[in-house]
């Protein structure tokens, strides 16, 4: 998942009024997304506005919670077999479309094979290869998918590959998400789904108006409408919130101490951890970054407490790993490369670089990626390691570190869905190199079957030991430079109730929020 | 006339073809690639291979230019990779929002430019003139994100006058027009103010004025008059970029227009979607300068175009 573009550097907002402390407003305005969804339609689901969005208009079998849990949706319950292959979902009975068609388990497999089918190019087919048959349907080698059954109108049986013990968490995803089994073209600009709110209008790259679904299984929204609106610029988003005329602000990381120091500002801040994790990949293929000591090294030369403080103004965990404190697995006893450049010196020398090295240290042009490597730059320069920066545009930079072509790539991940196997898996396994997430290209025989084991262990207590050795020997194996974990920030204006800032993306689906109608008085 | 308009608009179909050819070599050159940016964070090899095989990204350069110029040829623009909508629907839905801002901004230029500009030329070294050129220094100089931001602050934040962003009635239209229009302003006062002194100091006002004409018809119908050429020629030249490159203003003011479906477009290396773009707004930009043109005859009896 991936923000992108903030044009302008975040000019910084001077401190001044505000709307007030009431609103006349009877719809919730959100400000987050800062461009125009792709499309409404699930299958084409593949970055943020669009994910929240769907996450608005339909529902899958299961459903994130804002805290980053996993409730059952339109599955009310499931079983395993035994052998961990076999899931029998047990569906929500009674429930329709906002077309009023009724949602069968037909539907599961059919809105699936959308997801699957190359001709809707969709891109996103990933969550449910685990699934018998589903990665060869995709690639266009078989023409039905042989692991999703609906012996009836109310039960979905899906065989695996192979055990994958969380795949009920990526079933919440919204491109797994359940559509209408006849969907017309317009389908993407006209969406009909279960969710708990309805689509009026989609003025595109201005806003999303939706209204509720009043007959929603869950329970209806309780506001009267919400309003997505596509806002580019963070300065645009942050002068709108000012004027009280959205709710919800993403604070620009380069504002956060502006809004901390302003004594009425920080009432509305409230901070929650968003599963992201920014790190910087080291190739582990090139040149002297193939040894482990000097990657090592890498990670004993940075300050990382000051980068935290001065760059995001100390909303960051240290990171000693991969998974984030918040994800069963992480181990929060383990303690973190020291800044000790004496330390990066002599490991340097242990591998045969005395005189230190050459890289060459890559970054998209997000401004916080600049301005971590270009802290970075300094602090290596203290060990000898000679960075140049190299700064391209997003996908430039992206397609070259898939390729292979970087030293250094400063990057972050946020997490598809709460599990650290989100983590481990698509960012150091040997199978997802390159495209696949793995930009460390980290090849490590055990970690690989650390991995494995763990995404097919049925319990949940040894999954986890798994995760934790599996994140340890990473750590080890340094394939990265841990930096930080990100506590996103957000303001919510005092006439908002209810909302609470979502652990992972599309977790917040606004069914409890609402505008006090009461205006508390003015100041 | 007609004989010379038919003409230019002939004359401007090599020149459409000569920027499609351009804007297609340019993005196959530049990095970047289409099904990377689509399929996200994430993907496998064989997913990647099955897209560029469905969007004939594979097909050698030659036979995929000439794949999209017969789709133009029937007036198809085709459709985005990114989000599967038909681009024409896309760009016909934007550039009306473009125009509206385009017009106000020219429109503002235009009344604040000339006459800021004649009222310079008129007295020389006036206060009026001093402020006028105080203000043409920064309409040139600020850019114009920075102007943007501190309207938004000034009158939106602040004042709560103007809405800071979006898209609506007249009110939203205010202080975008004013950051879009600022350069514009400047030049044109500019420009005016020279073109009003060369003609002022000329035979022809002197005799205007000796023959007892007042004031105003002086510097209306024969000062200025004789002094639009080259503001019709700034003019026309800052629409057409207006119209092409209101790229930063809309992305400040959230200004749902084709410069920020552009924008959009390049970072997701949606190519058919640039292409077109790219495309209409050539056709835009030519037709802009063309009507330039046909305005400088009208303006001045002397230019024609036989």
């Amino acid at each position: 998942m991936r923000r992108f573009y903030p044009l302008i550097v975040p000019l910084v907002v001077a401190a001044c009024g505000g709307g007030g402390s009431s609103t006349n407003r009877r719809t919730l305005v959100d400000s987050r997304d800062n461009y125009d969804p792709r499309s409404l339609d699930p299958a084409l689901s593949t970055d943020v506005p669009t994910g929240r969005a769907v996450g608005y208009l339909f529902d899958g079998l299961t459903r994130f919670t804002p805290d980053a849990g996993v409730v059952p949706g339109l599955a009310t319950s499931w079983e395993v077999s035994p052998d961990g292959i076999t899931y029998t979902f047990h569906l929500r009975r009674g429930v329709t479309f906002t077309d009023g068609t009724p949602f069968v388990a037909r539907q599961v497999a059919t809105s699936w094979q959308r997801v699957l089918d190359p001709k809707v190019r969709g891109g996103r087919g990933w969550p449910l290869y685990p699934i018998l048959g589903a990665k060869e349907f995709a690639d266009g080698k078989a023409t039905t998918i042989p692991g999703l059954a609906t012996p009836n109108d109310s039960t979905v049986v899906v065989t695996l590959k192979e055990p994958f013990a969380i795949f009920p968490k990526l079933l919440a995803m919204p491109v797994a998400s359940i559509a209408p089994e006849k969907v017309p073209a317009s389908f993407g600009e006209r969406p009909v789904g279960t969710g708990p709110w309805k689509l009026v209008e989609w003025k595109h790259d201005d806003y999303l108006l939706f209204v509720p679904n009043k007959g929603y299984w869950g329970g209806a929204p309780k506001a009267d409408s919400l309003k997505a609106r596509i806002i580019s610029e963070p300065s645009t988003a942050v002068a709108e919130f000012q004027s009280g005329n959205v709710d919800v602000l993403q604070v620009p990381q380069g504002e956060i101490r502006d809004w901390e120091e302003d004594t009425e500002r920080r009432k509305l801040l409230a901070s929650t951890p968003a599963l992201e994790l920014v790190y910087v990949a080291i190739n582990t293929t090139r040149g002297p970054l193939a040894d482990v000591r000097v990657r090592q090294a890498i990670n004993h030369s940075l300050d990382r407490r000051t980068i935290v403080r001065n760059l995001i103004a100390g909303r960051g965990e240290l990171a000693a790993g991969v998974i984030p404190s918040q994800l069963p697995g992480s181990d929060k006893t383990r303690i973190g490369y020291q800044f000790d450049t004496l330390r990066a010196k002599q490991l340097l020398r242990e591998a045969g670089y005395p005189n230190g090295i050459d890289v060459e240290l890559w970054t998209s042009t997000t401004p916080i990626f600049v301005r971590i490597a270009e802290t970075l730059q300094g602090y290596l320069a203290l060990s000898g390691i000679r960075a140049k920066i190299v700064q391209r545009e997003s996908a430039a930079a992206r397609e070259a570190a898939r390729k292979g072509q970087t030293d250094l790539f400063v990057k972050d991940w946020y997490a598809d869905y709460p599990d650290a196997e989100n983590f481990l898996y698509p960012l150091l396994h040997s199978a997802n190199k390159g495209v696949g997430g793995n930009v460390s290209f980290f090849q490590n025989a055990r970690f690989d079957s650390l991995v494995t084991a763990s995404r097919r262990e049925q319990d949940e207590a040894k999954r986890i030991a798994l995760y934790t050795e599996a994140d340890e020997l990473a750590f080890r194996e340094a394939p990265m430079v841990f930096l930080y974990f990100y506590n996103e920030l957000y303001a919510i204006q005092p006439w908002v109730k209810g909302f609470v800032p979502p652990v992972i993306f599309n977790g917040q689906p606004w069914t409890a929020v609402s505008i006090a109608r009461e205006a508390p008085s003015k100041q | 006339m007609t004989a010379f308009i038919v003409r230019r608009l002939l004359l401007s179909i090599p020149t459409l073809l000569g920027v499609l050819v351009v804007a297609f070599l340019l993005l196959y050159v530049a990095p970047g690639d289409p099904v990377q940016a689509m399929v996200g964070e994430r993907a496998d090899e064989q997913t990647i291979a099955r897209l560029r095989q469905e969007l004939r990204l594979d097909d050698p350069l030659p036979v995929q230019f000439g794949h999209y110029l017969a789709g133009i040829a029937k007036g198809d623009l085709g459709r985005s990779y990114i989000t599967n909508r038909p681009i024409r629907k896309d760009i016909l839905e934007r550039f009306p929002k473009t125009l509206q801002l385009a017009g106000a901004a020219m429109l503002l230029a235009t009344i604040c430019g000339v006459t800021l500009g004649v009222l310079s030329g008129r007295k020389p070294g006036s206060t009026i003139d001093r402020f006028g050129l105080g203000l043409a220094y920064l309409g040139i100089s600020f850019p114009v994100y920075w102007v943007g931001l501190l309207l938004i602050l000034l009158f939106a934040v602040t004042l709560h006058w103007l809405p800071p962003s979006g898209f609506g009635g007249a009110r939203y239209l205010v202080l975008p027009a004013i950051a879009l229009g600022m350069r514009s302003i400047a030049f044109l006062a500019r420009m005016t103010r020279s073109a009003m002194l060369d003609s002022l100091g000329a035979d022809y006002v002197r005799t205007a004025r000796a023959k007892g004409l007042g004031e105003r018809l002086v510097v209306g119908r024969h000062a200025l008059r004789n002094a639009l050429i080259p503001i019709i020629t700034v003019l026309g030249l800052d629409f057409g970029a207006y119209l092409t490159g209101s790229i930063l203003t809309e992305t400040i003011f959230s200004w749902p227009g084709l410069g920020r479906y552009v924008v959009n477009a390049i970072a997701r290396r949606d190519l058919p979607a640039i292409q077109g773009s790219v495309l209409f707004l050539s056709a835009v930009f030519v037709l802009v300068n063309l009507i330039t043109d046909v305005a400088y005859a009208k303006a001045d009896p002397r230019v024609t175009y036989a």
